[in-house]
């Protein structure tokens, strides 16, 4: 069985969307849930670790490591719940999140933008310029968010499985997509694609142990193998490996555990 | 007697001074003995030429030769083979391997001379250490005794046996038969064996292979064992159904395990099989890795383990391959590039296992990692392949490869020459040294070994520990010390019962060939304890037999040829030796008493 991600632009019903695939393929669709899972595990308010999921790093936080502390929470949570498999997540950044799994149906569910600017004027009661500056603004601020974390834009239909668009095509069509595609064998979990989980929840989980020590150290982890790549120096690399000594013991599905000096690669957590 | 002199006082100072290095070790024995040729002169004790007549010695010049003969047996292989039968029999207890090896020494001891049986066992019994794992100074030791204490056996086994009919003629004594002291002979070998066997634990040293070994083995680096061992395993029938091809590079990445050999249907045997290789159904595979992850494997991938290497145990061993450690050279061709990118295992057939850098070692992913310059790789492959990577001069080897290549086609080439030196020896009676050089340089000359392999077989500190210590014996004998000792201690005991004077000539020619050649011990000894036993109304025979027999009581310090040569390779000290040496002198002379006593009734 699958485990399906929808990332939803603002007012394309991708909400309703998730809820019925996951009605109809009787999945558990999941969302916030994430975050409260991330904020009682590791113990952070759920308004900072949304801050750091939706908005764009500012000048300064670039500089800071809050924001990536925060996300490798919010990965560890997210993987911890869809390793039990058969899962619709309609938070955010779950195709990001989520990288490199095989089994993942990957969709995007999107609007036309009058429709948006129509749905957001009336929530917000103001006019149709406003909404659409607010609109614009917004999705800048995703796509600034996506390029500073993982240097991709949300928009790329590349980044997909499924891009969906509903206007002319409802919620329902979009549904009944959704769960053929789920349906095909390219998306049911293999055993290396299990494995492949259980190795990005292991980098997740080393990650947020040495966050603190070095926020850009980048993790990767195969059949428990895991490498620490980190460009800092020479003191934080002392630090880190006395972390990752502990690390070992601490964590049974590490076989071992090395640090390695240099550029992180694209696919480290 | 002769008075006192201050030559004669100035001799015993200087056999005290290498008596008392060769116990406090400040300096190496060989160091001790060049000390000795170039203090003997400077005293006016020995003269210049005298000092360094050692090197050109018939017994220096001759163990030079046998070494050399050794190597090319070695090279040959001829050695493994010989050992076999004996590692069949013995099996892996090392109380057995003695026993074998020691018997057969003996064996050849008794007809030829002790350091001649002695170097042409030292390499096969280095590779029997390695192949049972059985520290080298657990052995050297027990063999070396045994082939002096061979030369014991026949009247042809030693030089002062040898020497000592023609030195009672003067006497007009009924000569020795060629056997009459074989059964003293076979009770001293048979004394010497169970010594080590019973109390080997007490008396030799307790080092583990590897310190004990260094002189022969490569140093292996302490991180070598991180990289775990070698494993056999056998993938079942259906290993390729209904699932993704396994390569060797997923068995690597998976599990840290590094397939240093696997067979191609039928039964071809690949050793260091490139990364894409595919694991196929139904063969053999050898790994290199730690216990937990070749476990791990063997569960998850659903091979069988076997409990020890069986298709390949003959391939992967120490005999034809190996693991190195190898440096990236400064301005190497491989610096700033990545394993992956210099692709060893397609080019070389060698199998990189780990990368150690500033103290780290690196098993994962090893293939992405930039080489820089001082990084040590570790690499296993076949010494062949290995050495054509050494060749390429990109890597320094810090560790040498140890195992050259056998060139077995020149077996009978080899055995050829060794007959040819011992037809000299034995038909045409031309000298030792002549006809053993002869054999060595035929060897030579046959490229059964190159000129360069027969210099580095030999050991240079046996041949100046040897070549240094002949100059202290000319000078004992020369300055008539020797004679002034043995006429004091004759004088001391006065008259004795003939058993007591039998075991104070022991004692004394015991002494004797500790510092001055076994021949030189005889020569001395001989005529003056035959007048002695007159005079004490013992029999003069026995007397000249105890010196004959006794000069080959060399135990208690390395300056027999036979401690010598194995001192070096056994890694002991002067102090292991008096320790053994000790017991086993002491039950020599007890013994040897004891048989004279039993078969001659004196």
């Amino acid at each position: 069985m699958a485990v399906i991600t929808i990332s939803r632009g603002s007012y394309s019903r991708g909400k309703e969307v998730a809820e019925q695939v996951a009605v109809r393929l009787g999945y558990a669709c999941i969302s916030r849930e994430v975050l409260l899972d991330a904020s009682k595990r590791f113990n952070i308010p759920e308004v900072k670790l949304i801050r750091a999921i939706h908005d764009a790093p500012g000048v300064l936080d670039r500089f800071g490591h809050d924001r990536r502390v925060y996300i490798a929470c919010i990965r560890s949570a997210l993987i911890q719940r869809i390793r039990r498999d058969n899962v619709v997540y309609h938070g955010l950044a779950g195709h990001f999140l989520l990288e490199g799994v095989s089994h993942v149906l990957k969709v995007r569910i999107i609007s036309d933008m009058d429709s948006r600017i129509r749905a957001e004027a009336a929530r917000e009661h103001i006019n149709l310029e406003k909404a659409r500056a607010l609109l614009l603004k917004d999705d800048q601020e995703r796509r600034k968010w996506a390029q500073a974390l993982y240097g991709k834009d949300p928009w790329d239909s590349s980044l997909y499985d499924l891009v969906i668009k509903i206007q002319k095509l409802g919620v329902e069509d979009a549904v009944d997509f959704i769960c053929q595609a789920a349906a095909k064998r390219q998306f049911c979990a293999t055993g290396a694609s299990q494995q492949r989980l259980d190795d990005l929840h292991l980098a997740c989980r080393v990650k947020t142990a040495i966050v603190e020590i070095d926020a850009n150290a980048g993790v990767t982890s195969e059949y428990g193998n895991v490498l620490v790549y980190t460009q800092a120096g020479e003191r934080t690399v002392r630090r880190l490996r006395k972390r990752i000594q502990s690390l070992s013991t601490e964590y049974s599905d590490i076989n071992n555990l090395e640090i390695r000096t240099g550029p992180v690669p694209s696919g480290a957590v | 007697m002769e008075p006192l002199t201050t030559e004669m006082i100035l001799v015993m100072a200087m056999i005290g001074v290498a008596v008392f290095l060769f116990v406090v070790e400040w300096v190496r024995v060989d160091v001790v003995a060049i000390l000795m040729m170039v203090a003997l002169p400077l005293l006016h004790l020995v003269s210049p030429k005298e000092a360094f007549v050692g090197f050109s010695s018939n017994a220096v010049i001759s163990i030079i030769a046998v070494i050399i003969i050794g190597a090319g047996l070695d090279k040959t292989g001829i050695i493994n083979k010989l050992v076999a039968p004996i590692m069949r029999l013995a099996g892996g207890s090392a109380s057995r391997v003695v026993v074998f090896i020691s018997l057969t020494v003996a064996l050849i001891s008794s007809f030829m001379q002790n350091i001649g049986a002695a170097a042409l066992f030292l390499p096969a019994i280095q590779r029997i250490s390695k192949s049972v794992k059985i520290p080298i100074s657990r052995l050297l030791m027990p063999v070396g005794f045994s082939a002096i204490l061979g030369g014991t056996v026949t009247l042809v086994g030693c030089s002062p046996l040898i020497l000592l009919n023609d030195l009672l003629a003067p006497f007009h004594l009924e000569p020795f038969g060629l056997f009459d002291v074989t059964p003293i002979g076979l009770a001293l070998v048979a004394t010497g064996i169970a010594c080590f066997i019973v109390l080997g634990r007490f008396i030799l040293p307790q080092k583990p292979a590897e310190t004990a070994d260094d002189e022969s083995l490569p140093e292996i680096p302490a991180a070598l064992k991180e990289m775990g061992d070698m494993y056999e395993l056998h993938t079942p029938a259906d290993f390729t159904d209904y699932r993704d091809p396994v390569r060797v590079d997923d068995l690597r990445r998976r599990y840290l395990v590094n397939t240093v050999a696997l067979t191609e249907p039928p039964d071809y045997k690949l050793i260091s099989p490139p990364p894409e290789t595919e694991i196929r159904s139904d063969i053999d595979i050898v790994v290199r890795g730690r216990l937990s992850d070749v476990k791990r494997m063997a569960q998850k991938e659903g091979m069988e383990l076997k409990d020890r290497l069986q298709f390949f145990q003959n391939d992967v061993t120490a005999e034809n391959a190996g693991t190195v450690e190898a440096v990236v050279a400064p301005r190497s061709a491989l610096e700033g590039k990545t394993l992956n990118q210099v692709n060893l295992q397609d080019r070389f057939r060698v199998t990189p296992l780990a990368i150690y850098r500033q103290g780290q070692t690196y098993r994962a992913e090893i293939g992405d990692l930039k080489l820089s310059v001082g990084d040590a790789i570790l690499i296993y492959g076949k010494w062949s392949r290995l050495k054509v990577l050494q060749q390429e001069r990109s890597l320094l080897f810090t560790t040498p490869i140890d195992v050259e290549t056998l060139r077995p086609e020149k077996a009978l080439l080899a055995g050829l020459w060794l007959l040819t030196a011992l037809t000299m020896i034995m038909i045409f009676h031309i000298q030792l040294s002549v006809s053993l050089m002869t054999g060595a340089l035929g060897m030579v000359i046959t490229r059964v070994l190159s000129i360069d392999e027969a210099y580095q077989s030999v050991d240079w500190r046996t041949i100046f520990l040897l070549a240094g210590l002949i100059p202290l014996g000319i000078a004992t004998q020369n300055t008539g010390t020797a004679a002034w000792i043995a006429h004091a201690v004759l004088k001391t005991i006065g008259t004795v019962s003939p058993v007591v004077l039998l075991t104070v000539i022991g004692i004394l020619s015991t002494i004797f060939t500790l510092v001055i050649s076994n021949v030189g011990a005889t020569v001395l000894l001989v005529p003056l304890v035959v007048n002695m036993a007159m005079a004490a109304h013992a029999d003069p025979r026995m007397a000249a037999l105890v010196v004959g027999l006794a000069t080959s009581n060399s135990f208690l310090l390395p300056t027999h040829q036979v401690n010598a040569l194995y001192m070096g390779p056994g890694g002991y000290r002067s102090i292991d030796f008096m320790r053994a040496g000790l017991v086993i002198s002491a039950l020599f002379i007890v013994v040897m008493i004891g048989m004279i006593y039993l078969i001659y009734g004196i």
